[in-house]
Formats: structure tokens, sequence, C-alpha cells
């Protein structure tokens, strides 16, 4: 980014190096490093004599990065010179070790960057310029803390809104801290859900009525058959170690199947096979399975006769026995379009005998895991799969035994992990939106009703006017369509005041009023447990000294409470270390950790890790499949609702139907726009960041470069050879960027990975490859949720 | 301690290509961008065919991670010019001695698995020493304990050949008679024999 | 091709011209010697054998900026039992050091004719080590396919016979002209001595040639059957650099055939020496052209199996 310099002019490199020698102490070489300001090798054994180095137990600020790893920092005259990982030597399957990623093992690179923000800046040119100035601590303070009073004094506390921002969940650091001091200023307008798995939260209750669908990862190795729909645990970890217990399973016997548009790195090391199939088209694939088991009559007839609702006609609910039931659906009785492999083929490009197979493996290798990934639910009707999904595990019975996976969004039925033990306070403002939402509210908020996802109220009663983004970069790199965020926060009638607390100048940064910098997880106390699933929480000692002017998101706020005069409200007396304490004796002890260490054992004993083992992995649902009478589902009817009538009564059938179908997508390969815009795109998480973080840091570029992937037939269908700078486009932008000819993509659909740094050039032209330039903000139908994977875009080589 | 020859054993099958055993090398030694003494290899091949509406797949992948083999007739140590590298006696282990090296790149040339990796900010060729101070210490090499799906390991390579079997003609690598290198593997379900002429190198510009 | 290669190809050049210069004058004095006596022999191949040290000495020069750390560059020679490359070094010294020594002693006539003989013969030997182990270096790489034939050896020593032979003709002709510009009568003689001299070079460089022009195909044929690295440097010589490939065939072609048989046949009849003269130039540029560019091929065509 060209237009990363600019914050830096104020502090040179020079200074950045006289910086770290002095917070190094008597250390004078600190240089040899041209990139960062990490000491070389050789200067550092050069001075062993001076200090001995010292190996901290702690945790990698994992961000949002699907996973939470131990790590072992060493650390020398003050700087972190390795990072090394779970040095625990017990690895086996009920308290593995944690491995850490090329993320977390590439920390230092980003920990001693030469581009962080290393003092306040407020902005000084036009708003999304990039132009900043360096200001004292006192004045951001005193500007955040003004501008925070006058909103709140024009237009209200639901004015005032916390970004969804998923930076860091390390306790102290993250936006919830943001979220808490607006809370004790009385209040903001909330939001719900999120960006990354907005519709199967939603739509895995409509058949279960609970989000804890899942087991433990142990019980794995227990299924015969695993099916690994839109899920790449290898690159997006979904709990440190996913990968490997697959791995377990499979060496136990257990055949794995990966569905999949492109062939990630789990269907490469975890899968026997790999279907691929058109992106959005699982539901389709999905009903022809059923359609299989169905008329070959091999699903679980009992337990559907005994456990579900709507399957058939003999199983409609009251009162709407007429309508339509999944078996209706499935065998076209009513559409008069059964839904055969052969009509599945057409659509999702897997040949008919394959579905025929996939069928019968799952119906009858069991007992069977068909786990949902979530890039197949951040689609338009992504609630659609989610719910076929669920469907499939309940008619082949795979609920409630061992070795088996009810599908849905599986959350663990353990009391962790926490995420934030941090109280976040009560929020004044009852209203909340959808997160995905918050390009409307600022545009348009005092419109917003229960149409758009407003809960809470009927209404907003504002518009946005004052955002704080704390460890966000969903303002514009993050949130679909880029361009169009960029106007809307361009205008300064509309947001009056951006406040952004970061560790970089990220592309949301250059839209700020007002950037804080804030300090890495390295850098304060920290305390973080699994991703999803985890039975471990992990102890973050501040390792190092906070860079520069950095500080804790935490120090932040509590100085700007201060100046707004809730600092004790907001602090309670607690520091960053208090607070940790207090998280672990307030809520992990009392909760399911009563053997937690003290914060003071932790740090004494240099613990790191603390975890408990799972011989016994529990089984979700056992009690209701052994008497669903007697333990009921918490769903309206208690049982499984493959008919659910509460979709049924939101009346919108043809976007929401009460049994899950395929819809084809807004933006299809079967419409009309795909005349211009012939291919699918998608953005998947991709291992050299966790979103867009990461997006900077060397060592990842070089083992994941970020550029295109695309199959040589559509590639060579436009003369485009590997390596070549391609312009990939729709009507809502263009990116320019180097592509990979990959035979590991399907023909049809190209990847661009999700969070490369936006950086438009002099035509507004991407040069990184933010997908986001590409993506549309229209939201799916049910949940509100983010359609990011669903677009459809045109490719050509670039002629520079 | 026996005279014996250490080794590096990787169950293909299992490589998910996550490249943590190719930083936690570069952390340990701190190596420049560019010199990668562990480095993953994407191999691919084959070619999509059209059925009607249906796609079939007639492709394969499959990684492969790659450091010194500390080869039992090295290619590399007859060729130096200046006995710069060495192969201990106590357990096999390939050294370049750096205030020997010349930076002749003659190794580089020799080596048949790129093992041998040019520091242009030192002039001199580097490439894994089996971590030997870690081994000192009684720890594992960075990449193995690093490895995340647990497939890299190392020890005495006639224990792990007893154990894993002794495949090693697996392309990208040459056939291991030229220089009986000491890594072996498990297969991949796609994995091709070194002559196979259909597999590629799909990352070029990664490794 | 980086700087370190281009240094390789410089390097190997001029060592090896120096080698075939100084092999050919040693010939050419040999025989010139019983056709006009030592003195008059001496006087034309004295001049020219002047040009050949600082020709190696730059190639020698030229050779240490190959290295990544050339301070320690005197501990190149410290694997002689092994390397081929600490031999190629060694005899480039041994060559260096008797060349000059033989140089001294041949224009301060120091020592007597026979022990300037047995110094020459020594250093000669020296040479084709040189040129013997600096064609192994690449020979007695299993890794290269590309140079890992019989063709490296025998295209190595052609190159070095041919510029030999080319920069000999050169320097007598260069050597005659001067003589002639300070003493006409007195250039009569030298004048017998070079037209045969040119005349028995331009063979030399015709068979030279010849050789290069059997060699090749059957190089191409190697290339193309031993496997796929080999494939790829034939991929490499003919796709990549296709067109380089042919100016350097058509540049020896041209330097050691054409113009070489002109310049026979005009030794033989003895006339028009300007011509010659200008065509001896020629050749020896298109030739030296030629065979930078070959080289230069050489390292391009570098193909190593197993993975990069
Ligand atoms: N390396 C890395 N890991 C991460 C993150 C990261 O940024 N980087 N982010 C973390 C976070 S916050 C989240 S929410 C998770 C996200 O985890 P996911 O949402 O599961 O990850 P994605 O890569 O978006 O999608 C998973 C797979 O779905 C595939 N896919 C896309 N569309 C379709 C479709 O229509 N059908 C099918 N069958 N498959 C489809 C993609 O090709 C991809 O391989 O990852 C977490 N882990
Ligand atoms: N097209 C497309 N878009 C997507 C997705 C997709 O799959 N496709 N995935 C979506 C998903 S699942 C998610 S979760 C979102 C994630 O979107 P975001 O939550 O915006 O995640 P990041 O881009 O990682 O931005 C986090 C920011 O926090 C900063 N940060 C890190 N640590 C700290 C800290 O301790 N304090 C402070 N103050 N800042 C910190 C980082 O520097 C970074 O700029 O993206 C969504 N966007
Ligand atoms: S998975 Fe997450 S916590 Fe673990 S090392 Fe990678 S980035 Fe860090
Ligand atoms: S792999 Fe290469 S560098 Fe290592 S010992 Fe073998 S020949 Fe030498
Ligand atoms: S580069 Fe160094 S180690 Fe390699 S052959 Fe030359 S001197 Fe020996
Ligand atoms: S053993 Fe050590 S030096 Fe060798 S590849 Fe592994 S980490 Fe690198
Ligand atoms: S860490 Fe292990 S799984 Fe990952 S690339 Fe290296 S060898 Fe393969
Ligand atoms: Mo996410």
């Amino acid at each position: 980014m060209q237009k990363q310099n600019s914050p830096n002019s104020g502090v040179s490199r020079r200074s950045f190096l006289k910086w770290s020698a002095a917070a190094g102490g008597a250390t004078a070489a600190l240089s040899a490093a041209d990139f960062a300001f990490v000491p070389a090798r050789s200067s550092s054994h050069a001075q062993s004599a001076a200090a001995a180095a010292r190996m901290v137990r702690t945790c990698c600020p994992a961000h949002n990065c699907g996973g939470r790893c131990p790590i072992n920092a060493t650390v020398k005259d003050g700087v972190i010179v390795r990072l090394e990982s779970d040095d625990r030597t017990y690895d086996e399957l009920d308290d593995p070790r944690i491995l850490a990623c090329a993320r977390g093992k590439s920390y230092r690179r980003r920990l001693y960057h030469p581009d962080r923000l290393k003092t306040p800046m407020k902005r000084v040119g036009e708003r999304g310029e990039g132009k900043f100035e360096p200001i004292s601590w006192d004045e951001a303070i005193e500007m955040a803390a003004s501008e925070i009073k006058r909103v709140k004094e024009t237009y209200g506390n639901s004015a005032l809104f916390v970004p969804y921002g998923t930076g860091s969940y390390q306790q102290v650091n993250g936006s919830h801290i943001a979220s808490r001091l607006f809370n004790v200023y009385g209040g903001h307008l909330g939001y719900y859900n999120n960006y990354s798995w907005a519709q199967i939260q939603r739509a895995t209750p409509t058949v279960y009525g609970t989000q804890t669908t899942g087991g433990q990862r142990q019980d794995w190795v227990n299924a015969k058959y695993i099916i690994m729909w839109s899920w790449n645990p290898a690159e997006m970890i979904d709990g440190s170690n996913s990968a490997w217990f697959i791995k377990k399973a499979r060496q136990n016997g257990a055949k794995v199947v990966v569905i999949d548009p492109r062939k990630s790195l789990s269907a490469v090391a975890l899968a026997d096979e790999w279907i691929p199939i058109r992106p959005g088209t699982d539901a389709a694939l999905m009903s022809a399975m059923a359609y299989v088991m169905i008329t070959e009559e091999i699903y679980d007839k009992e337990f559907v006769a005994t456990h579900c609702l709507g399957f058939d006609e003999t199983q409609m609910p009251a009162g709407l026995e007429d309508e339509e039931s999944y078996k209706d659906y499935i065998l076209g009785t009513r559409d008069g379009t059964p839904k055969t492999p052969a009509w599945a083929e057409a659509i999702t490009r897997i040949p008919r005998a394959k579905i025929v197979q996939l069928a019968r493996e799952y119906a009858t290798i069991k007992p069977g895991v068909l786990y949902q990934g979530y890039g197949m639910q951040r689609r338009a009707y992504g609630e659609q799969p989610v719910r076929g999904g669920c469907v499939l595990a309940a008619i082949t019975g795979n609920v409630g035994i061992p070795g088996g996976w009810a599908s849905g969004i599986a959350f663990q039925p353990t009391a962790g992990p926490y995420w934030t033990g941090m109280p976040g306070g009560s929020n004044a403002v009852e209203t909340s939106i959808p997160c995905f939402l918050w390009s409307e509210a600022v545009i348009r908020g005092k419109q917003m009703t229960g149409k758009d996802g407003v809960v809470g109220a009927d209404m907003l009663d504002n518009d946005i006017k004052l955002m704080y983004a704390v460890a966000t970069n969903c303002l514009v790199n993050q949130h679909s369509n880029i361009n169009r965020s960029a106007e809307i926060l361009k205008d300064t009638s509309k947001v009056e005041f951006l406040i952004v607390q970061d560790q970089f100048l990220t592309s949301t940064g250059m839209f700020a009023d007002l950037l804080l910098p804030a300090c890495m997880g390295y850098e304060t106390y920290g305390l973080q447990d699994g991703w999803k699933y985890g039975e471990e929480a992990i102890f973050m000692p501040k390792v190092v000294e906070p860079a520069f002017e950095s500080k804790s998101d935490f120090r932040i706020c509590a100085e700007i409470a201060e100046k707004l005069g809730v600092g004790d409200a907001f602090t309670e007396g607690r520091d960053e270390r208090g607070w940790i304490d207090w998280i672990i004796e307030n809520v992990y002890r009392p909760g399911w950790m009563p053997n937690i260490p003290t914060i003071d054992e932790f740090e004494q004993q240099n613990i790191g890790v603390y975890s408990v083992p799972v011989t016994e992995p529990a089984i979700t649902f056992a009690d209701f499949r052994a008497d669903p009478k007697a333990n009921p589902l918490p769903t309206p009817s208690g049982l499984i609702e493959i008919f659910s009538p509460e979709l049924f009564n939101m009346n919108q059938p043809e976007e929401i139907p009460a049994v899950p179908k395929y819809i084809q997508e807004w933006e299809s390969p079967f419409g009309p726009e795909a005349e211009s815009y012939p291919l699918q795109a998608v953005g998947h998480h991709y291992l050299h960041r966790v979103h867009s973080t990461h997006d900077n840091v060397d060592w990842l570029e070089e083992a994941f470069p970020q550029r295109l992937f695309v199959n040589p037939i559509d590639a060579r269908a436009r003369g485009i050879e590997d390596g070549d700078q391609v312009r990939v486009y729709n009507d809502r932008g263009t990116i320019i960027m180097p592509c990979r000819l990959s035979n590991k993509i399907m023909p049809g659909v190209v990847d661009v990975p999700t969070g490369g740094w936006w950086t438009p050039d002099e035509n507004g032209v991407d040069r990184r490859g933010a997908v986001n330039t590409l993506t549309s903000e229209r939201w799916s139908p049910l949940a509100f949720g983010n359609t990011q994977h669903t677009i459809m875009v045109q490719l050509e080589r670039h002629q520079a | 301690m026996a005279n014996k020859q250490l080794g590096f054993y990787i169950d293909l099958s299992g490589c998910s290509g996550c490249k943590a055993c190719q930083i936690a090398c570069r952390d340990k030694n701190d190596t420049n961008l560019g010199v990668l003494w562990r480095r993953v290899y994407e191999i691919g091949g084959g070619s999509w065919h059209e059925q009607g509406d249906a796609l079939v797949d007639g492709t394969f992948s499959y990684f492969v991670s790659s450091a010194c083999s500390h080869c039992t007739d090295p290619a590399c140590i007859p060729v130096c010019p200046t006995r710069a590298i060495t192969k201990r006696a106590e357990d096999g282990v390939v050294i370049i001695d750096q205030s020997k090296c010349i930076g002749c790149r003659y190794c580089e040339w020799a080596c048949p698995y790129g093992a041998p990796q040019f520091n242009a900010a030192t002039g001199t060729m580097s490439k894994c020493d089996f971590c030997q101070d870690f081994l000192a210490e009684g720890k594992d090499p960075a990449c193995v304990s690093a490895c995340q799906m647990r497939v890299l390991h190392y020890g005495d390579i006639e224990d792990l050949r007893a154990q894993y079997g002794t495949a090693g003609a697996i392309f990208p690598f040459p056939d291991p008679s030229i220089t009986q290198p000491n890594t072996t593997f498990t297969p991949h379900r796609d994995s091709v024999p070194s002559d196979d002429r259909s597999a590629q190198i799909m990352n070029p510009e990664e490794v | 091709m980086n700087t370190s290669e281009l240094a390789l190809v410089i390097f190997t050049i001029a060592a090896q011209m120096s080698v075939g210069a100084f092999l050919v004058l040693g010939g050419v004095h040999f025989f010139a010697t019983r056709y006009a006596g030592i003195e008059e022999a001496d006087k034309l191949s004295d001049l020219a054998l002047l040009a050949i040290g600082p020709v190696l000495v730059f190639g020698l020069i030229v050779s240490v900026l190959h290295l990544g750390n050339p301070f320690n560059a005197w501990r190149a020679i410290t694997n002689i039992g092994s390397s081929w490359l600490s031999r190629e070094i060694l005899f480039g010294i041994l060559f260096a050091g008797g060349g000059f020594l033989f140089t001294l002693m041949q224009w301060r006539k120091l020592g007597s004719p026979g022990l300037r003989k047995i110094v020459a013969l020594v250093t000669a030997a020296f040479g084709v080590g040189l040129v013997v182990s600096m064609a192994m270096v690449y020979y007695t790489l299993p890794s290269v396919p590309a140079w890992n034939t019989w063709t490296t050896l025998a295209s190595f020593f052609t190159t070095t016979l041919l510029l030999g032979a080319l920069a000999i003709s050169t320097a007598f002709v260069g050597g005659y002209t001067y003589l002639h510009a300070r003493d006409r009568a007195e250039s009569e003689k030298q004048r017998g001595i070079l037209v045969i001299t040119l005349r028995w070079m331009a063979l030399v460089a015709l068979v030279m040639m010849g050789l290069q022009f059997i060699i090749l195909p059957l190089y191409m044929g190697y290339l193309a059957t031993s496997g796929p690295t080999a494939e790829q440097s034939a991929a490499i010589l003919i796709d990549e650099h296709g067109l380089l490939f042919a100016i350097r065939l058509l540049l020896i072609f041209l330097g050691a055939g054409v113009f070489s048989i002109f310049i026979y046949t005009l030794a033989r009849s003895n006339r028009n020496l300007r011509l010659m003269s200008t065509l001896v130039y020629g050749a020896f540029a298109l030739v030296l052209v030629g065979e930078v560019i070959g080289r230069y091929l050489f390292y391009a065509s570098f193909a190593r199996i197993g993975p990069l």
C-alpha cells in the first residue's frame, strides 16, 4: 500500500530502531534485519554473555484464526527472538499437543514490523485520503471523549456503534472492550450474529432447536464415514488440532470425503475422495442424496418415524397436514421435479453415479459424520444447505450416537470455549441490528425495521453517527462491496466521527478521523481458550513491553472512560492483569475448570496451557435418541424439524421454504448475469492470513502468495498463463493481481483468497486482491447474513 | 553414541502443505527470505474432462516437505573445493562450515535435492544442519516438533525404515541411488514415482 | 543467467583461449623454427606470447567475481583430492605460473632453448590439465544431464583449439603489421612465416568447426533421449534461446568456416595480405562472439534433476 507510508512519516524508521534499542535496555545491536527491528542471530550470539535468553510459555495472539495455540517465546534483551510450538510431550487423543500454524510461527515478523502504528494520529486530509498527523495521547483521548460526548448529546446513545471486529479475543484487547466502554456510558446500538456463521447459526436451531449440535472431537475416531462438506480444517483450523483428529479417525478406518469446489489442503491431506461441486448448489446435491436414500429405502425409517417432524405426509404438524412434506419435495410430487441424481448432476456438475455412491455410502456406512464448514453458508440462501445437511444426518439416523454427528453449527456440549470472559456490561440501548447490516444503519438507520432484521424495537431511532472501530477491518476490507463502503465512509455527514484502533494502518484505518495504536498480544496480559473446540485455557503473560506508544485496548478505553467521567465504572479498579485474574477466578474456575491454576501459578511456574483431558467424549442428543418423549429437543415440537412450522409461518416460501430446498442463487451460472460474468468466485480463508490480519507478513507472503486461483481450462480459454497478471471484475469493482493456474479448483470457479489489503490505484482498481472489491452487500433472507462467497465475475489477462 | 545415521521420515499421505515446518525452520534459523532450508512442494498433474453436464476430475495432487537428506553418499561433499561441507561421523549429519565456504555454489549444482541454499547476504551456502544445537540440547528439530499433522519425524534412519518402510523414489525426488538420501516416506494416495512424466511442481515460486 | 554465471562465461572462454593459444603457438613456433630458424621464429611468437598472459589473468580475476565470498577464495584449492573445482583452480594457477615463467625466460632469453622447451612443455601440460579439469567440473555432475556427457569435454577442447588458432592468427597478423611498419625489408621473412601459419590455422579452425558440427547433433540427440531434465535443457536451448542458438551457429560457420576457407585460399596463393588480415580479424571476432554465446548457452541450459 503506497499510502501505508504516510502515517509513518511522523516517526521515522530510525527512531523505531532507537526506540527498540531503548526498550531493550543497554543493547545497541538492534539493527541488522533490514525489515524489522529483530536483532540478527549473529549479533545476539555476540552478546549472549550479556543477557541470558528466557523462555516464556504463552498463547499465540490468535486473532480470529480458527485456533488457539500455545507458543513458547524466547526473549532476549526484551526482544522475542524465537517462537516455538507447544513443548508438552504427551500427544494422545484425550489431551494432544496443540501445534501452531504458519501464522503463529511467523508472528515475529508482525510484532516487529516497521509499519506498526506508533503514535496516535489525527486525520489532516479528506476522509479516506489517508493523510494523518501524529498527536499526543492527551490530545487523542480528549478528541475521542469529546466526540463521543457530542454525538451522545446530539443524537443519543443509539447513534454510537462498535462495529463487528474479530482482531482479538484475549480479554483485555478486542472490540468487546470498546463495547464495554459505551455500555458504561449509557449504551450503544448493538448488533447480533457475525460474518462467520450467521446463517448456520440461525438455521441450525430451526431443525434442532439449539446450536449445541456437536459432540467432542475425540468421538470422531468412532466414525466409519466422514463427509467434510465445505469444510477445510487443515487450513481454517476450526479448533486447533481438528485436522489431526480427522487424520486419527481416518487411521481408525473411517472413509473421508471432501465436498468443495476447491481441492483444499484438507482434500489433499485428509480425504480419500474429493467431490468437486459447483458453488451454491449443495442443497441440490443433498436433495438428490435424499432421493436415492428414499427411493432405495436405505434411510433410517425407524429413527425418522420416532424422532422427526415433517419427513412425509404421515408426520406433518397439526394444522399443516396438507402442506408439502420433505418427501414431497424430494420426489417432486408437488412441483413436478423429482430431485433425481440426474437432475442434480446438471446443477452440481457431479456425475450422477457419484451422487448415488455418496448417498449409499452415507446411508449405509455407519456411524457417519456429516460436518459442515461455513463456506457454503456464507452464500445466498446459505440457510438451505445448513438445514439440508441436518436433515441428511437425521434421516440416516446419525444423531445421538457415538461416531455420528447431527451436523449444523455443532457447538460443543461442554461449557467452553468462552472466547471472552470479560464482562461487557449491560447495554441500555436494547435495539440491535444484524452485524452485516451496519452500512444500512449508516445510510438509512431510521428507516430500518424488523424487515431489516432490527430486533429490540420496531425501528431504529437513529442513523449511526459515531463508530469506534476496534480490532476490525470490517468497515472496508472484510465487508462486502468495498467501493460502496468507501463511498459511505467518505461522507462525513453520515458517520460524523470514526475512531479506528488497530496495530497497522488498515484499509479501514484509512477512513479514520482518529487512529489509535493498540499494542499486540505479546505486549499485554491475556487469556485465550479454544476457537470452536478446545479443552484448554492458555494464559498470556506480558512477554515484552508495548512497542512505541501503543497501549492495550483496555488501557486506551480506560483513559477515554476516565475523561468521560466513567473511569471507575469501566475499570472497576482493575488493570489488565487484574482482569485476567478476575476472569480466571470468576469465569473459568466456577465454570468448567475448577482446577485451573491461579494467575500467580500460571505466571510464576511458566505454565502456559492448562487443559482438561477428554477421555469420554460427550455425545450430543444421546438422551433424546434414547427417549425422545422424555428428553425432547428444544424445538416447538420437541422433534427434529425437517419441516419447520416456524419458517412456514414466515410465509416467504420462495426464499424461506419450510423444508430445505435448492434455490438458485441471485448471482449464478444459470442466471442472465452469467453472460457478462460467467465465472463464480469464492474467497476462501487462506493460510497466509487471519482475514486481513498478517497480510503484510513477508514470511507468509513467501509461503502463501496472494494470487487468484483459476483452472487451466478457464485460463487458457482467455489466453492466461500461470503467473500472468489478470483483471478480475464485475459491476462492483475490478482487481488486478497475479494468477496461479491450478487443477485444484474446478472449471468455472475462481478463488481470490479473502483478506488481501485493498490497495486501490489511481483508477480505483484494487492491486492487491481484496475479494470484497467484487462482493455484494445483499444479505441472506432468513439470517440477514453475509453472502460473500456468492459472486459472478469475468476474468481477462491484464496487459500492463 | 554408537555410529548411526540420522534421517527424516514423512508420511506424505497426511502432509497438508501447511508449511508450519518451513516457518519453524525459518524462525529457528533466522534465514533470510528466499533461503529455504525446509520447503514444501506442491506436486500435481492430470486434467479435467467434461462428461455431459458433469465434470470428471482426473487430476492428482500431493505435498512434499523437503530439506537436506544428509545423504549416505552426498553429492555435495566431494565437489566442494574448500572442504566446507563435512559429514559428522557420529550421526551422519552433513554440515556446511560457513567460515570456510567461498560461495562457489558448486554444491548447489551437485545436490539433486535443492538442499544447499545460497545466502546472498553472507555470500555463502547454507542448508539444514539438522538443528544440531537442538539435538545437542536433547530437543527435536524445530521442523519436526512443529508439524501440525505429526507426519514429519526424525531418528536413526535404520529404525525409521524398519518402522515405516523404505520408499524414496517419489516425484519430485530423483532416484535415491544417486546420493542415498536418508529420508523415507509413506506415499500419498496420489504420489507418483520419480520418473513419472505427468507430475509437475505446481508452486515453483514458493520453493 | 546471473552475473556470477556471466563471470564463469568470461573466465572459461578467456582461460580456454589462452591455453589454446599457448598450445597452438608452441606448434607454430616448432614448425617456424624449422622453416626459418629460431631467431625468426621467435620474433612473431614472442609478440603473441605477450598477449596470452593478460587474457588469462583477466579471466582468473573475473572468475573470482563468481564467488559469493571472494575473501575466502584461497581456500578453493584445499580439496584437490576430490573436487574438480579445486583442481581447476590449481591448474589455473600452475598454468599461469608456468606461462609467466616461460614468457619471462623467452622474453629475456633466459636459460637454454632446451630448458625453455621443457618449461613450455610443462606449461602446456598444465594448460591441458586446466581445460580437462574445467570440463570435468561439469562433466562429473550426474545431477546436470546437460553437462554430464562426453560432449562437454569435447566441446571445451574444440573451443580451446578454435579460439587458440584464431587468436594466434590474429596476434600474428597484428605482430606482422607492427614489424612491417618498423622495418619493411626485415619483415619479408616474417611474411613467409605468417602466411604459412595462417594457412595452417585456417585448417585447424575448419577442422574444429567440423568437429563442433558433428558434436552438436550428437549432443542434441543425447539431450532428447536422456530423460525429462535433459529434455528441459534441450527446451531451454531450442524454445527459449532458439535465436541465440542459431546466431551462434551462424557466427561459427561464418568465422571458422567461410572466412577460414578464404583465408586458406588467399594464404596458399600468398596474395592480398590486406584482405587476409581483415578476414583474420573478422574470423576471430565472429568466432569469439560465437563461442561466448555458446558458453552462455552452456550455462543457460542448466537444469538439475530433482526439485529446484
Ligand atoms: N487460515 C485461516 N483460517 C481461518 C480464518 C482465516 O482467515 N484464515 N478465519 C477463521 C474464521 S473467523 C472463520 S469464520 C472460519 C471460516 O471457515 P469457513 O467459512 O469454513 O472457510 P471458507 O474458506 O470460507 O470456506 C470453507 C470451504 O468452503 C468452500 N466453499 C465455498 N463455497 C462453497 C459452496 O458453495 N459449496 C461447498 N461445498 N463449498 C464451498 C471453500 O472453497 C472453502 O474450501 O475460518 C477461521 N479460520
Ligand atoms: N469476501 C469475504 N469477506 C469476508 C469473509 C469471507 O469469507 N469472504 N469472512 C468474514 C469473516 S468469517 C470474518 S470473521 C470477518 C473478519 O473480519 P475482521 O474482524 O475485520 O478481521 P481482520 O480483517 O482480521 O481484522 C482485524 C483487525 O484487528 C487488528 N487487531 C489485531 N489484534 C488487535 C488487538 O489486539 N487490538 C486491536 N485494536 N486491533 C487488533 C488487526 O490488525 C486487523 O486489522 O471477515 C469477513 N469477511
Ligand atoms: S491456529 Fe491461530 S492460534 Fe494457532 S498458531 Fe495459528 S494463528 Fe496462532
Ligand atoms: S541432500 Fe544434497 S546437500 Fe544434503 S547431503 Fe545430500 S547431496 Fe548433500
Ligand atoms: S558453495 Fe561453499 S559449501 Fe558449496 S561447494 Fe562452494 S565452497 Fe563448498
Ligand atoms: S532439522 Fe532444523 S535446520 Fe533442518 S529443516 Fe528442520 S528445522 Fe530446518
Ligand atoms: S508441518 Fe507437517 S503437515 Fe505441514 S507441511 Fe510440514 S510436513 Fe506437511
Ligand atoms: Mo469468521
